[in-house]
């Protein structure tokens, strides 16, 4: 039915903004994710960075067809999601799912972990009403939970545990997509690394195409094959992990590696410590939007957006002042 | 339902034998509560009638029962359907939003606006008296209540991410409304109900008191209020009973709705039994004269232990810690959540809940001990000597007051000059942070900033008054790496500049290799390695701070998880505490162990500390 060429998941120019209703009339609207184009292999790994306002989330769900796009088109395994009917849409669902931050309202603090994981199941049929409790058995034990905890309340577990369920949760589809939005950042070091350790281990054996969404650089890292550099809404620079993230090219990139604070000295770029606040995604610089923070910036910055510029294997660079920097 | 506690069962029973006796009336034998006995009208108490007869002769007894069907199968009736199409509207406008949002919400806006006697004036004027009005004028008056409730209630549910997981899921609508939404929107839409029903009952009698609802001689408490109102002087008793009948019945509804919202709340109901109770502990504190701190040390903490009072038994959150701050020196207290590190700092501040108390050790800072001073010190010291800098910025800044304002306070507070004075200071303190534009900035409101401004105001509040000790609890968690790099600088400038003391509370190690000279790691309530960062994190000796360190990722190392999770404070282990998730733990790790001096100022809690190779030097040989 699909040509093979085609990655699982391809978003082509993909715009959305919000706007807040006032009294008469709506607010300005805010850019939360513009012109950004993606695509995604299946069993591939891809993070997005970003910090708060990068629109990285708002792109997340955008991938899952949770919010409509306002321009730009994403297509999952060769059908366009915004022109699906209702009941096409919801049988996709069962292909594609996503976990939150835990432990904060991902569960339901009202029903049984059980019934939670077996939604999946009974609302794509996967398995009849009486194989149910062996099934969602089978899941738990899948993310290292205890079996025999499916009638508890999400309220007796831990942080790191209810992570688990999520996760159990979204795999009870038995979807090939994944989309994981900031799934370590509330929980401690030493239960991070549990629930990295599952996912990877997921992602291997069911071959799951995973999007990580995430601020912290080391995670997408050791997690991701490839990554994307969001700020303000737009794509920064985009290509293999282990590049972008050890050989940053774009200023912005730059300065978030040098930020983000390491372990034992040496190994750590000088910091580049960036002025100011990031502007308001309601109203966006011109051009780059970076450019009211970025050192090199230059005149030209601010006439046109840079376009994504292939460097070398797969790494792109939206920078005009690529050739000229340091 | 698995928790009926005794909560549940008084007003259950009470409403119960209320709703049986309601229906049983009929087959109860008693005398026609509507035949007349005109020649024994009033008499009081006796054979065949035990509460008396009323002003026609009939039987109270019989008509104060035959009148509680009325009352309640005229309010249960009409307050279901209310709660029925009230919370359907609002479930479907609070979901649908847009024209469905419209016509639910504005409809029972206008509804509210009508005056309820108005309302029941004009619909019995209308369709006449009798209980089909009285039913439907009570329901549409309190369909815009339930509305109102369910219509909030569901915008505040729709965007948590377990409803997105249901969509995500692929639900359909109806599934996600019923097996989602309403079970979470259950509990207020249970009290409104209790309320409503209570109201219902009272507004019934009220109605029929005024002749505009029960048509006599149909039994029901309001009708017989109003007989009895008549022949009060005569017969005061008459209007005791409907009187009492109503006010049971009320309370029992509002106490069986309380208890129903507890019980259908999984968390609240489980908590019952968990709850810390404060409890009076032990006031005595050993060591009858502090003694003077360390020579350069600002702050000196020996043996400090905390004790919380639950049911489960007193816990020690904070078990012997001990700690020492130099002028000019950081510290920076690690831990996972459950460790310790809060409770230490806030026992030292002398914020400590009401059922935690520092029972032994002390913390001598500038020669006097903290834990000794009366709250009344505590308080002249807090934000002078001594300041805090919050974890989260937003819920710390009064959003009602300009952040120029707080700070002036926060000066005023601790020194007696002059507002304009203040205000001059606090311009500088606030150029001294790196906030642009100050000048703007000091009339501006607290949610008009971003995360990292708001918490360069809290850091300018907290260096106002030109603190020895900075106390930051997890300052950087909440903001971005670009932000909290410029804070992190900031913090070490204004130590290089001021030569106050700072102690820093994080769970990052590598917020911790950026700023600190010295790190206190800490494990269920107990230090157990501190030293000087570089070497402690070069070469761990405690196999808890190797793990946390391996538990990092970074460059091409994999993260390496620690096994299982931090104890509770009740179910700490006997021996050394980390032991059960340690992968060298041997029969000596049974026994508690001491804090071991190792030289170079490095401290370790473990049994196995000599003979251990740790941490990533180890991976490399």
């Amino acid at each position: 039915m699909t040509p093979d060429a085609e990655p699982l998941l391809v978003a082509e120019h993909v715009s959305v903004s919000f706007s807040r209703k006032r009294l008469f009339g709506r607010g300005p609207a805010v850019r939360a994710v513009q012109d950004v184009s993606l695509r995604i292999g299946r069993g591939e790994a891809v993070g997005i960075v970003g910090e708060s306002g990068s629109g990285k989330s708002t792109l997340g769900r955008l991938l899952l067809g949770l919010i409509k796009p306002a321009s730009g088109e994403v297509r999952f395994d060769g059908s366009a999601l915004q022109s699906l009917s209702r009941r096409d849409w919801r049988a996709l669902r069962q292909r594609m799912q996503i976990v939150f931050q835990a432990p904060y309202g991902s569960l339901d603090p009202r029903r049984r972990i059980g019934s939670q994981i077996g939604d999946g199941l009974a609302i794509h049929r996967l398995a009849a009403p009486g194989q149910m409790p062996e099934a969602v058995r089978a899941l738990l034990e899948q993310v290292g939970l205890d079996a025999s905890h499916a009638d508890r309340f999400p309220h007796e577990f831990s942080g790191g545990q209810r992570q688990r369920i999520g996760i159990a949760r979204a795999l009870a589809s038995r979807p090939d997509f994944l989309v994981a939005d900031e799934p370590v950042s509330s929980l401690d070091v030493s239960i991070q690394a549990q629930i990295l350790d599952l996912l990877d281990r997921l992602r291997r054996e069911l071959g799951l195409a995973l999007v990580l969404i995430s601020h912290d650089l080391a995670v997408v890292r050791h997690l991701c094959d490839r990554v994307v550099v969001m700020y303000l809404g737009r794509v920064m620079e985009e290509g293999p992990a282990r590049s972008v993230l050890d050989a940053p090219r774009h200023p912005y990139t730059r300065a978030l590696v040098s930020a983000t604070p390491r372990i034992g000295a040496g190994g750590r770029p000088a910091r580049i410590l960036l002025p100011g606040e990031p502007p308001s995604p309601s109203a966006p610089p011109t051009g780059c939007v970076f450019r009211t923070r970025c050192s090199f910036a230059i005149a030209a910055c601010g006439e046109a957006v840079p376009p994504l510029t292939q460097t070398n294997h797969d790494h792109g660079v939206a920078c005009i002042r690529l050739a000229d920097l340091p | 339902m698995r928790r009926l506690h005794a909560r549940l069962a008084l007003p259950a029973l009470l409403i119960l034998s209320l709703v049986v006796i309601a229906l049983a009336v009929p087959f109860l034998g008693l005398p026609n509560p509507v035949r007349q006995d005109i020649p024994n009208r009033l008499t009081g108490m006796a054979p065949g009638a035990p509460l008396g007869r009323d002003e026609f002769g009939r039987d109270v007894f019989s008509r104060l029962l035959w009148g509680a069907r009325t009352s309640l199968f005229v309010a249960f009736t009409a307050t279901t359907i209310a709660a029925l199409a009230g919370t359907l509207l609002g479930m479907l406008g609070g979901w649908f939003r847009g024209v469905a949002e419209f016509l639910s919400v504005r409809i029972a806006d206008v509804i509210l606006c009508f005056p309820p006697i108005l309302l029941a004036l004009l619909v019995v004027t209308i369709m006449g008296p009798g209980v089909a009005t009285l039913i439907l004028m009570l329901s549409v008056l309190y369909t815009p209540g339930f509305v109102r409730v369910a219509y909030g209630e569901v915008l505040s549910t729709r965007n948590q991410d377990f409803v997105t997981a249901m969509t995500a899921l692929g639900a359909t609508t109806p599934r996600i409304l019923a097996l989602t939404v309403l079970p979470n929107i259950a509990s207020p839409l249970l009290v409104q109900y209790s309320l409503t029903l209570g109201a219902a009952i009272v507004v019934e009698s009220g109605l029929s008191f005024l002749g505009l609802g029960v048509v006599p001689p149909t039994p029901s408490w309001g009708l017989m209020i109003r007989g009895a109102r008549a022949t009060m002087e005569q017969a005061p008793l008459l209007l005791l009973w409907p009187c009492l009948a109503l006010t049971v019945t009320i309370l029992a509804f509002n106490l069986l709705c309380d208890a129903l919202r507890d019980a259908f709340d999984p968390k609240s109901a489980a908590s019952v039994g968990t709850r810390p109770r404060p409890r009076l502990v032990d006031r005595f504190a050993p060591g009858l004269f502090p003694t003077r701190a360390d020579s350069g040390a600002i702050l000196s903490v020996r043996g400090l232990t905390v004790e919380i009072g639950t049911r489960r038994g007193v816990i020690r959150p904070v078990d012997d810690v001990s700690f020492t701050v130099g002028a000019g020196e950081t510290l920076a207290i690690v831990g996972e959540s459950g460790s310790g590190k809060s409770v230490t700092v806030t026992s030292l501040m002398g914020l400590l809940p009401a059922a935690a108390r520092p029972v032994a050790g002390e913390a001598v800072f500038e020669g006097h001990d903290l834990l000794r001073r009366s709250p009344d010190q505590l308080r002249a010291l807090r934000g002078a000597r001594l300041a805090m800098i919050p974890q989260d910025p937003m819920s710390s800044l009064n959003p009602v007051h300009k952040v120029g304002d707080q700070v002036v306070e926060a000066i005023l507070a601790h020194r007696s000059i002059a507002r304009p004075a203040a205000r001059a200071e606090a311009l500088a303190l606030f150029r001294r942070v790196g906030i642009a534009d100050p000048e703007r900035r000091l009339d501006a409101w607290p949610h008009e900033m971003s995360g990292g401004m708001r918490q360069r105001v809290m850091i300018a509040m907290a260096i106002a008054n030109r603190p020895a000790l900075l106390i930051a609890d997890e300052p950087t968690t909440a903001l971005d790496v670009t932000m909290q790099a410029q804070i992190l600088d900031l913090l070490a400038d204004l130590r290089r500049e001021t030569g106050s003391a700072l102690i820093f509370i994080t769970h990052s190690l590598g917020v911790v290799a950026e700023i600190a000279d010295t790190v206190m790691v800490m494990y269920a309530g107990q230090v157990v390695e501190q030293g000087p960062v570089a070497s402690v994190f070069a070469a761990p000796f405690h196999p808890y701070t190797a793990a946390l360190l391996a538990a990092v990722p970074q460059d091409d190392a994999a993260p390496e998880p620690i096994p299982g999770a931090v104890p509770p404070p009740h179910r700490f282990p006997q021996g050394c505490r980390f032991a059960p998730r340690c992968g060298h733990a041997q029969p000596p790790c049974g026994e508690a162990q001491p804090l071991r001096h190792f030289g170079n100022g490095r401290e370790v809690r473990c049994a196995r500390a000599g003979d251990l190779r740790l941490g990533r030097a180890a991976h490399d040989a």
